[in-house]
């Protein structure tokens, strides 16, 4: 499934393309997830979902295959599998710079591949809620980049 | 006539089932009910994958685990394991892939089996199994039949295509009618089509379990299936074990709809993992593994061009088929569609007909037989293609049905498919089901609601059928590659008391067998209907028997019973006539007297029973037994037949659809048991009014099973079905002697069309042409909107003759 | 079934039940069991432990407590569905009670448990947001209230923390109120595709006030206040009232599943809407 974001950040576009490329802050962003190794652009970790009764763990790596600095893009691909066997998880996520009056503009296209149990008994929710997860993943990347942001600047 | 005076007594009476009792009161003996001493437990790991390469396995966390015993991998038992059976090879080009029980390198469906845990209990094995780590590297997968046939990739590269086999049957080529495109071409109207058959999960109540003792000088299977007999010839030939040396037993089983008709993985591996540990070894399914990992139905892409006059008179048939087979071929995975291609005439007359069927691989679970197996598939596209006819022509569609179908006093009938319909009254049953259900009243009734506006809008769907039933006749399967005969066996073992044990050949697993067989039996011998034992299912018991499938069970393994027993009778009166002092040939046999013609003489049968039991003073050299056996090929297939009258509701606001009034004509031939029949249709009409609206097993595009449980799988239950009117016209069989043509499948095939046809039939003045199954609310309301948007845009386009 | 292993503890006492979800163990709260079972039959769970409530006896039944009705959080759907004061004093939520699954399930699920799962398709959500319910959860600091409507969070998702337990349900009696729940569904027994919750207290031909709820065309259950406040002062007709219900899915977030796009949704909610206005307002007709 194909799931779109957009955000914009009052954060110039390398202030935001630096926090993007730091996989020590982007991966913890997301849900439940946490970073075991980090080996250049490559990455371990684990992401610990709970919905309701729901209790995932999926264990996996991820690494960027493309980073392009002048256009701004960032691809990151992480797969993993539940460690029960319950299914297995991949995603490519796309980002995209765009530099604006106010700061940068940030176009997230996440191609999400879930399967096994979660898809399989998941009534159809698995878009809503990977993309209310996916959003939050995005909040917290936002509000990291906003922070960071030294005071006063335009 | 003896039949019509013994259907006064037992044969046509309501009995309630005598093995219900037992059944629903808690004392029924299935597969997982039978515990052994020392037995060990299975559970089996499945890929999530729907294809995969698999590039390793760590099973060393699961082997060291508490209470395993062994974990076994595709590597493990590659060297024995060969490849699950495929019976049914429907052309010598036909292409096979090897489909071992364990995948060794590659998974081609999410749910194959990858690896085994052995473990002393069902919990630990279980638990085990969560903690082998197995690593994929993904393939393309395919899971579209139409995307498949065009090879863009191929799911098994060593066979070089997806196109497992093509099968024509051509009218011309088999001299029973003219040729199709000739027919259609002379044709003043012809109306294209394209169907979906949606693939459908068999659902039976009892998930499969098998439990395997090798302890014994036989190794002893028992096992969920419709089979045993099939299935212990097959494990044979699969794995090399001698067939003396393998005793399948099927004790109960709890429903089969035809997807119990299979040689599992399962089985082949919970023998091979008894015969490694050599201890008694059981795996029972959970629902999702059912779900996942059992045979799956229909699932074949129609098309259809049907050629006709202004006056109705159909001309022509071409039915072109791709058919999806999943990932492997089961046992009769590639034939199940050639089931169909004799029943597209239905039950018409007419002149030229094609069909061409081709096999296409997928990465989903197999399919196979499910309750129908090709002919709902069948009925389903010419009673769509008749109300389509009927709508072009502006006709009734029974008038259109009337004009086309074989009268009654044609048959025997040879039809255009090369069969030969030995009886049918099809005007007897219209006519019956049109009075029943008011056809008139309820016409007055949709015009009303279509002229007021109202939203909830009135439909009728009309389909007729017949179908080849008692499968089969062995020569004719011989003639289509079929890799065994069709007929039955059956014993009948008279006890010194007078009890009589029947053991038939057919394997029941919710039909009544029992007590039909007890009716039958009682009637020719004269005994009481409960001095009648029926036993069957294990090899050893019924050492021979081709189980139960295709609605043959009372056709073929009713006529071996009665054919034993005439035997018992024959022997019987050689005793009657010594002990009466008379002539063989004087005794008559009537109500379980024997008695000397035109005397009052008589011995009972109980009393010629015990006679030949003590033996002391029988016929010289009279063999001291009256059991018999018989074994039955049938001559031709039976073809029952029936109409189907729905009255659909739609609320055209929701696209809720309501089955308003459901009436069934359908004519079995005779009937042993009314109580067995009128359940059995009414199961049918369940199923088939499933598939209809509810029921459709749906892939993602990795090959996901969407629907795996039955939250997302919706099987329907009392509240979502009307209350059915069923009632019956009798015309006899004259292929037996019993006079019976099968009931198992009749409500599956006939009331699919007739819920479609009736919901089209309600929407069709909005503009809807077609509402592809299950009609769920929401397709139905799409239908409609898009009809109302297209209305808007453009005149109302003309149907392209 | 065979769960993973778990610890199994079935305290007597809601102190006790309390007591134990902060233990530091991965816990699971036991109720009906009708979502936590399948879950660990799937092993798509594995706590540690499972806290049945089922030996708390206070927490079962429904009293009358001065000019509101409380609820035990371990009272079956069955129990709601005929219960006598619920029936004269809270229509809407004995409804929909009935309308929860079959009648298997209705028998061992609980009204807590129900929500406390908090399943965007479950049918107690709106009815006890269309009621102004007040919620009791039990924490290790003591007892705390929260009403309905900042009750249901997310998708399976409450204000009830994992150390927390939902005691009882308190609602305000409404006399003289119609109610209605129109459940949309393909077969009987499945959860809601849409549904909509309808409680109207009428005056001579006219509504006087309108409380509509949605079910399943958001995350959470949904208040549609818009045709609440369009619905006041409005004729009990057809017309009127499908004028006022037009609206109904507007702010609404449906998802799109197998049984239906969203936009099919935001259509049937409308249409939903109406008919159980008009239920509720004791119309006759279609």
């Amino acid at each position: 499934m194909e799931l779109t974001h957009h955000f914009e950040v009052p954060a110039s576009k390398e202030t935001t393309w630096q926090t993007f490329n730091d996989l020590e802050q982007v991966v913890p962003c997301f849900p439940g997830a946490t970073l075991t190794e980090v080996d250049g652009d490559e990455f371990t970790g684990q992401v610990k979902v709970k919905i309701g009764p729901i209790s995932l763990t999926y264990q996996g790596t991820g690494r960027f295959v493309e980073r392009d600095e002048a256009a701004g893009k960032i691809v990151l691909e992480a797969s993993g599998k539940d460690r029960r066997g319950n299914g297995n998880a991949g995603a490519t996520v796309t980002a995209v710079l765009t530099e604006t009056a106010d700061g940068t503009a940030v176009d997230v296209n996440t191609d999400l591949d879930i399967g096994g149990k979660p898809a399989q008994f998941g009534r159809g929710m698995i878009q809503s809620i990977s993309n209310k997860m996916l959003q939050r993943f995005l909040d917290c990347i936002r509000s990291k980049m906003t922070d960071e942001q030294p005071t006063g600047t335009p | 006539m003896t039949i019509m005076e013994e259907r006064q007594a037992e044969i046509g009476r309501p009995r309630p089932r005598k093995e219900d009792a037992r059944l629903i009161t808690g004392r029924s003996r299935y597969t997982d009910n039978i515990t052994l001493p020392g037995m060990l437990h299975l559970a089996m790991v499945r890929s999530p994958l729907a294809r995969a390469r698999i590039t390793g396995i760590d099973t060393s966390a699961a082997a060291s685990a508490p209470g395993v015993v062994q974990v076994l991998t595709g590597a493990d038992l590659a060297a024995e394991q060969g490849s699950m059976p495929n019976a049914w090879p429907i052309t010598p080009e036909q292409k096979t892939p090897p489909h071992p029980a364990v995948a060794v390198d590659t998974v081609n469906f999410a749910g194959e089996i990858v690896a085994v845990v052995i473990a002393r209990s069902a919990a630990a094995a279980r638990d085990a199994s969560e903690l082998i780590d197995v690593d994929y590297e993904d393939l393309p997968v395919v899971t579209d039949l139409a995307t498949a046939a065009r090879d863009e990739e191929v799911i098994h590269p060593d066979l070089g295509t997806n196109r497992s086999a093509t099968w024509v049957f051509d009218s011309a080529q088999a001299g029973t009618g003219g040729d199709v495109e000739e027919a259609l071409a002379n044709s003043e109207v012809v109306i294209e089509r394209t169907f979906t058959q949606q693939r459908l999960i068999p659902a039976f109540m009892e998930p499969r379990s098998t439990v395997v003792d090798p302890t014994g000088e036989q190794i002893t299977m028992w096992s969920a299936t419709q089979i045993p007999h099939v299935l212990r010839v097959m494990l044979a030939l699969t794995l090399g074990v001698p067939e003396s040396k393998l005793r399948v037993i099927a004790p109960d089983v709890g429903g089969g709809f035809g997807g119990k008709l299979q040689v599992t993985p399962e089985e082949v591996i919970t023998l091979l993992a008894a015969r490694r540990v050599g201890k008694p070894c059981k795996y029972t399914e959970t629902r999702s593994e059912t779900m996942m990992g059992a045979h799956h139905g229909r699932d074949q892409l129609q098309t259809l061009r049907l050629g006709a006059n202004r006056d109705g008179t159909v001309t022509g048939l071409d039915v072109r088929l791709l058919a999806d087979m999943g990932a492997y071929l089961g046992l009769i995975t590639s034939g199940i569609p050639i089931l169909g291609a004799f029943m597209y005439n239905g039950i018409y007359k007419f002149s030229a007909y094609r069909f061409e069927c081709t096999n296409v691989f997928t990465n989903k679970v197999w399919t196979d037989a499910y309750r129908g197996a090709g002919r709902p598939e069948a009925t389903f596209a010419i009673e769509r293609m008749m109300d389509e006819l009927a709508t072009e022509l502006g006709m009734d569609p029974i008038e259109v049905r009337r004009k086309n179908w074989i009268a009654h006093e044609e048959f025997p009938f040879t039809t255009v498919a090369s069969l030969e319909y030995d009886s049918g009254n099809y005007e007897a049953a219209t006519d019956k089901a049109l009075e029943l259900f008011d056809y008139e009243g309820l016409r007055a009734e949709q015009r009303r609601r279509r002229e007021s506006g109202d939203p909830v809008q009135l439909g009728i769907g009309v389909s007729t059928f017949t179908e080849m039933c008692g499968l089969a006749p062995s020569r004719v399967l011989g003639a289509l590659d079929y890799g065994a005969g069709g007929w039955e066996y059956a014993q009948v073992r008279v006890l010194p008391t007078g009890n009589v044990e029947v053991v038939t050949g057919v394997s029941p697993h919710g039909q009544g067998h029992v007590t039909a067989w007890s009716q039958i039996v009682a009637d020719r011998l004269g005994v009481p209907f409960e001095n009648v034992e029926v036993l069957y299912g294990d090899t050893q018991v019924a050492q021979r028997g081709m189980d139960t499938y295709g609605s043959r069970s009372l056709a073929v393994g009713g006529m071996a019973v009665v054919a034993a027993t005439d035997k018992v009778v024959e022997k019987a009166k050689q005793v009657a006539a010594h002990m009466l002092e008379a002539a063989t040939e004087d005794i008559e046999f009537s109500g379980g007297q024997f008695s000397v013609r035109g005397t009052d003489q008589g011995v009972s049968f109980n009393d010629v029973a015990l006679a030949t039991f003590a033996a002391h003073d029988l016929p010289d050299g009279f063999e001291p037994s009256l059991d018999s056996d018989a074994t039955f090929d049938p001559e031709n297939f039976s073809f029952p037949h029936g109409t189907h009258l729905a009255a659909m509701e739609v609320d055209t606001e929701t696209g809720q659809v309501r089955v308003h009034k459901y009436v069934c004509v359908d004519d079995v031939g005779h009937v042993i048991n009314p109580l067995i029949v009128d359940g059995q249709v009414h199961g049918g009409l369940a199923q088939g009014i499933a598939q209809a609206l509810f029921e459709e097993a749906i892939y993602d595009e990795s090959g996901t099973l969407l629907t795996g449980s039955f939250t997302e799988y919706l099987v329907p239950s009392a509240p979502d079905l009307p209350e059915f009117t069923v009632d019956r016209t009798y015309t006899p069989a004259t292929t037996n002697v019993l006079g019976v043509k099968g009931v198992g499948e009749a409500g599956t095939i006939a009331s699919t069309p007739a819920i479609v046809n009736g919901i089209l039939d309600a929407i069709r003045h909005l503009g809807v042409e077609d509402v592809p199954m299950p009609c769920s609310p929401s397709r139905v309301w799409n239908a409609i909107q898009q009809a109302r948007t297209s209305g808007q845009q453009a005149p109302e386009p003309e149907v392209a003759p | 079934m065979i769960p993973s292993q778990f610890e199994f503890r079935a305290p007597t006492t809601v102190d006790e039940a309390v007591e134990l979800l902060s233990n530091g163990m991965d816990v699971k709260v036991l109720a009906g069991g009708q979502s936590l079972l399948p879950v660990l039959k799937l092993r798509m769970a594995d706590p540690e432990m499972v806290v049945s409530l089922t030996k708390v006896d206070a927490l079962r039944g429904v009293r009358r407590d001065g000019d509101q009705l409380v609820i035990g959080a371990m009272t079956t759907h069955a129990e709601v569905a005929t219960d006598p004061l619920i029936a004269a004093h809270a229509g809407l939520v004995g409804k929909v009670a009935g309308t929860i699954a079959d009648p298997q399930v209705r028998n061992r699920g609980t009204i807590g448990g129900a929500v406390v799962h908090a399943d965007p398709a479950g049918d107690m959500g709106g009815a006890l947001l269309a009621s102004d319910a007040q919620m009791t959860i039990a924490g290790p600091t003591g007892t705390r209230t929260v009403p309905a409507a900042e009750f249901f969070v997310d998708f399976f998702t409450t204000a009830v923390d994992e150390d927390e337990l939902l005691t009882e349900i308190r609602l305000p009696v409404f006399d003289g109120w119609g109610a209605d729940y129109q459940k949309f569904t393909r077969v009987a027994q499945q959860w809601s595709i849409v549904a909509a919750g309808a409680m109207v207290r009428t005056s001579g031909d006219q509504i006087a006030e309108a409380r509509v709820v949605l079910t399943n065309m958001d995350s959470v259950p949904r208040r549609a206040t818009a045709v609440e406040q369009a619905l006041a002062g409005v004729p009990v007709t057809e017309e009127a009232v499908a004028s006022a219900c037009a609206a109904a899915a507007e702010g609404t977030n449906p998802t799109s599943d197998l049984n239906g796009d969203a936009e099919y949704r935001r259509h049937l909610a409308t249409v939903l809407t109406r008919r159980a206005v008009l239920a509720a307002a004791g119309h006759r007709g279609t």
